[in-house]
């Protein structure tokens, strides 16, 4: 009877895995997760549209954002997402050098993200927007920051990914584990692309909606 | 009535837009649909793009889309400026972004690679998600606001 | 890689410790079903202090403040505390058994969830403690819940512990996904899975999708709450009617989630003591996919009076008359389950009864305010709390105690009386009536809901003294419950392994069920599986063409295609795979190990939360803990080696 028999399937790391559907649990388990996260991130960018335009003071987008620097940071993250596919191919391959160097540029690059982005906090703090000014400030603090959080959260798994890499605990057989984290960095890295669209390439020439006083600086 | 669908939607279970699939699904693929075998060269050099690993693309093939994701990032950067453009703008840059999304998502992401599941996974929820929150847009743009 | 421990791996089977570290599943349920007990009562004892106060017109016995925190905290205890957590002992308790295997995909993660909702609920109801009991429904509309209008802690308390609530209810909800689709036994096709698993899986799918929009929403009005933001901020030009959308946007979901595993009960139940199969078991399980794929889309219908216009009202309007047409289907196949079966009326199956019967009432006044002018009327009325009255207690409620009924057995594997049940449910049956018929005329005559209580010429006296003794007679109800349950105990009638005849792999066990569940996977041909190899007569009966006793699903499994050679055939005994080999104990049955860090780590996600209420140091305090929990767990191997081969943990 056909039920009854063997039937193997192996994944990609040449292990049996005899879960009903063929697929991995933890990494079932990372995709729904990140359709959850899909309507968290989902709400917030929601809420940035429908308060686009709606602020009642200053500063304004237009008066704060600096697209030139922010398409940097855009890009070191973009970057540190190709880092990122780097280095589980080659764990994967058991290269464990080259793979423990691409773990620690992901970590790197990263931490390069969150800089600029602490920049980015304080120059918008000092040029007189903050989370309280007005709902541009608003919702743009809070998505950025809770954008920041994950990346944050990336940035200190992969560096537990990194060290178990370098003591040899993080292995092709187990590379799952990067893989899993991996996912959670490409993810973090679109919500990021689709900031930059929304926040600064699309609504970085808004001004003040009429009605509304121009901002004029303090 | 599945059949049907299968019949419609996929050339004999094959989708015949697909990109050429890795060796993992189909170690010989023959050649179908609209292209025949004019797609050989194309599906050659893929092969060897993705055949490094299991099913995952080779490190080459990764900085080559990499580079298309810094290209397609300049070009919207310098889009910006395309003041011309008008409201046209808009739909520029989403289009642009959707091609960064679809190449992580697919290709570091290996949803390309990978099994379908995880694609159906995914794209289920980006779907709801999106059209929920395009309806609550359209909702708040269009709704109590009339009345006011 | 291992951190230095500061408590040795938890290997005791008894005391209170073996149940703080317990990763089974069946334990897990347990404590998820006595706790949200629990908060029953407290939400009970709120919902009759109302009661008290509306017996009378102006009555001063509650002042109008208390009243507003009484509501408040009934209504978010029902919701988060009780409907929820009690459907997911349920699920806890059978999905494994139901799939046929040894636990759920993610042990521990479900230990995090139980431990975060327990400490979640704790701090939620913390509130009253310190006075400050939240006070602004439990939709917490905006600005209403915004400081400028509502200074005291109490929102504070409710944004925070229900993100806490939050965050078990999505861990559940993954881990839940992941197992019903993972972890069936061989030849379980989804096409074949029991319906109460079919609707587990769509209640997690719902969860996963719907709680992070609460989440936002609570996120923003916390900030705005401790941080003077502008979300919600009128005066900044923030949109309250925005937080009406997030909310209803998770919250019309969360009804489904709420009513779903109810159905799923109750498609248990009804088939037993019909001793016949569901009727149109496809059709049972598309309606709920569908619900729930609909009910997305139907959430502007708790803002009809806000004035959206006229095309949105129309629009969520159809779509939500268009959402009772599955929910028909369902009470159709229900009763033509019942048709023609030889029914015994057992308690389990006299709640069965009554949910369709009070779930019917409540979906048709639902249909009846899905229509926007006669909504005008009847929003913000004790006619709709009725409506979900009738959903929710005479739905959800109802079939929880049928299942506690039907499941007890096996879950004790000793009998609840049936005399002590039938009257437990009967003076519930009639004292919800009584409560809550009543409401639809009140709410007709425009008696307004939320408010603390209304003057003597309205007419309104008599009514609501009917209501208010139907309150009390439900608590009646609910106490001969309790009584039943303490009597049984001391009685003790053995229950078997099968004492309903039923039809699903659980009552293949022993009852209780063993700590692995199956000592050998069981191999699955039928829905119904157990009863076809009970009966095997029955078989061609019932499937009336060629498929009798193969092992193909007969249908709609083609989604399924991707998978399904891993699915019909693949090797037994996969619930044990991932764990690693070994051979101690039962052959080759390994379960995790025990685990102090779900625990440690939900203590340290409270903390974080409480300390969220601008205590600084308590924050510090709990991200210790937090990592604590959080890095010894990804250390912690899920199974210790075992010393010498000598068998550990069971
Ligand atoms: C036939 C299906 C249903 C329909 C057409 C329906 C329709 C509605 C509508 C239109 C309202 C808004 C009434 C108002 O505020 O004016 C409402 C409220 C409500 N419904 Fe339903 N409903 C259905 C089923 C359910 C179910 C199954 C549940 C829960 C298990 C439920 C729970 C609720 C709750 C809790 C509210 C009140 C929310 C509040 O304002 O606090 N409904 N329903
Ligand atoms: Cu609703």
């Amino acid at each position: 009877m056909a039920a009854s028999a063997t039937y193997e399937v192996k994944n990609e790391y040449g292990e049996v895995i005899n879960t009903s559907t063929g697929l991995s649990n933890k990494k079932l388990l990372m995709w729904a997760f990140l359709g959850s996260d899909v309507m968290f991130f989902g709400s917030f960018i929601a809420t940035f549209l429908v308060y686009r335009n709606r602020s009642l003071v200053g500063p304004y987008p237009a008066d704060v954002l600096d697209i030139p620097i922010t398409s940097v940071s855009t890009f070191v993250l973009l970057m540190s997402s190709l880092a990122m596919v780097l280095a589980l191919s080659y764990i994967q391959q058991g290269r464990q050098k080259l793979g423990t160097f691409w773990i620690f540029s992901v970590v790197v690059l990263g931490a390069i993200f969150l800089l600029f982005q602490v920049y980015e906090f304080n120059h918008f703090v000092h040029l007189g927007l903050t989370p309280r000014t007005n709902l541009f400030g608003t919702t743009f603090f809070i998505l950025t920051g809770l954008h920041g959080a994950h990346v944050t959260l990336g940035v200190l798994w992969l560096m537990f990914l990194g060290f178990g890499s370098l003591k040899g605990t993080l292995r092709a057989d187990n590379a799952i584990d990067l893989e899993l984290a991996g996912l959670y960095w490409h993810f973090v890295d679109i919500v990021w692309i689709v900031i930059f669209t929304v926040i600064y390439l699309i609504s970085a020439r808004d001004v003040a909606p009429p009605g509304s006083p121009p901002f004029v600086g303090h | 009535m599945a059949n049907f669908f299968n019949k419609l939607l996929y050339h004999d279970g094959r989708g015949w837009w697909d990109l050429p699939r890795t060796q993992w699904q189909d170690p010989n693929p023959e050649m179908e649909g609209p292209f025949g075998d004019g797609i050989i060269p194309i599906k050659k050099a893929w092969d060897f793009l993705t055949a490094a690993s299991y099913h995952h693309g080779t490190p080459l093939f990764y900085v080559v889309v990499g580079v298309i994701l810094s290209i397609i990032t300049i070009v919207e950067v310098w889009a910006f400026n395309w003041l011309f453009l008008g409201g046209l703008l808009i739909p520029l840059m989403l289009v642009l972004s959707l091609g960064k999304f679809v190449l992580v998502v697919g290709f570091f992401m290996h949803l390309k690679f990978d099994r379908k599941y995880y694609a159906w996974i995914f794209t289920a929820c980006m779907v709801v998600g999106i059209a929920l929150f395009v309806a609550l847009l359209l909702l708040l743009e269009f709704g109590h606001q009339v009345q006011q | 890689m291992r951190l230095p421990r500061i408590f040795p791996r938890p290997t005791s089977e008894h005391g209170i410790w073996s149940w703080v570290s317990t990763v089974d599943h069946k334990r897990i349920g347990t404590l998820y079903a006595v706790t949200s007990f629990l908060w029953f009562l407290v939400g009970g004892v709120e919902a009759l202090l109302m009661r008290l106060q509306l017996s009378q017109a102006d009555s001063t016995l509650i002042d109008p403040e208390t009243f507003n925190q009484l509501f408040t905290m009934h209504g978010t205890t029902m919701v988060f505390l009780v409907v929820m957590p009690l459907s997911a002992a349920f699920f806890n308790w059978l999905v494994p058994l139901q799939i046929g295997a040894r636990d759920v995909a993610f042990p521990r993660l479900n230990a995090l969830s139980y431990w975060i909702f327990l400490f979640g609920s704790l701090f939620l109801n913390f509130s009253w403690v310190v006075g400050d009991a939240p006070n602004g429904g439990w939709f917490g509309y905006a600005p209403n819940s915004h400081v400028a209008y509502n200074p005291t802690d109490g929102m504070t308390y409710w944004v925070i512990g229900l993100n806490i609530l939050g965050v078990a209810s999505i861990a559940a909800g993954l881990n839940f996904i992941v197992t019903i689709l993972n972890m069936r036994a061989p030849g379980m096709t989804l096409t074949k899975m029991p319906v109460f698993t079919w609707m587990t899986f769509v209640t997690s799918v719902l969860i996963v999708l719907a709680l992070p929009v609460l989440t936002v929403a609570l996120i923003q009005l916390q900030v705005d709450r401790l941080y003077g933001t502008n979300f919600y901020n009128s005066a900044a030009g923030g949109d309250p009617v925005l937080w009406q959308h997030v909310f209803w946007l998770f919250g019309h979901p969360e009804v489904y989630i709420l009513i779903l595993p109810a159905m799923g009960i109750v498609s248990e139940i009804l088939p037993v003591f019909s001793r016949k199969p569901l009727f149109g078991y496809s059709f049972l399980v598309f309606a709920g996919v569908a619900i729930g794929f609909m009910g997305w889309f139907v959430w502007s219908h708790h803002m009809f009076t806000v004035g959206l216009g006229p095309a949105a009202n129309s629009a969520f309007a159809i779509s939500t008359m268009a959402i009772a047409i599955p929910t028909g289907v369902k009470i159709f196949n229900w009763l033509g389950t019942m048709w023609g079966g030889s029914i015994r009326f057992s308690t389990a199956m006299l709640f069965a009864i009554s949910f369709i019967a009070m779930f019917t009432i409540g979906g048709l006044s639902g249909v009846m305010h899905a229509s926007v002018p006669t909504d005008a009327q009847q929003q913000d009325t004790y006619f709709v709390v009725a409506h979900f009255h009738y959903v929710l207690f005479g739905g959800a409620i109802m079939a929880i105690f049928g299942g506690i009924y039907f499941w007890w057995p096996k879950a004790t594997g000793y009998m609840l009386s049936e005399g002590w049940g039938k009257a437990n449910w009967l003076i519930m049956l009639i004292g919800f009536n009584l409560q809550f018929a009543p409401q639809h005329w009140l709410g007709l005559d425009g008696m307004p809901r939320r408010v603390f209580t209304y003057a003597e010429n309205m007419g309104w006296e008599n009514t609501n003294m009917y209501a208010s003794a139907g309150g009390f007679l439900m608590a009646l109800g609910v106490l001969l419950f309790i009584i039943n349950v303490f009597y049984s105990a001391r009685k003790r009638v053995p229950a078997g392994d099968d004492p309903w005849d039923g039809r699903t792999l659980e009552w293949t066990m022993s009852s209780p069920p063993p700590h692995y569940n199956f000592a050998t996977i069981p191999v699955v041909e039928h829905r119904d599986d157990f009863w076809f190899k009970k009966y095997p007569e029955t078989i061609a009966e019932y499937y009336h063409d060629d498929h009798a006793g193969e092992l193909t699903a007969p249908s709609g499994a083609q989604f399924d295609d991707d998978v399904d050679m891993a699915e019909d055939e693949h090797a037994e005994a996969h619930a044990s795979d991932h764990h690693g080999d070994d051979d101690h104990g039962h052959g080759d049955i390994h379960l995790p190990d025990m685990s102090y860090y779900p625990f440690i780590l939900a203590l340290g996600l409270t903390i974080v939360g409480a300390g969220l209420m601008t205590i600084i140091p308590v924050i510090i305090i709990g991200t210790i803990v937090l990592l604590w929990g959080l890095i010894g767990w990804s250390m912690e191997p899920v199974n210790d080696p075992a010393p010498d081969g000598a068998a550990h943990g069971h």
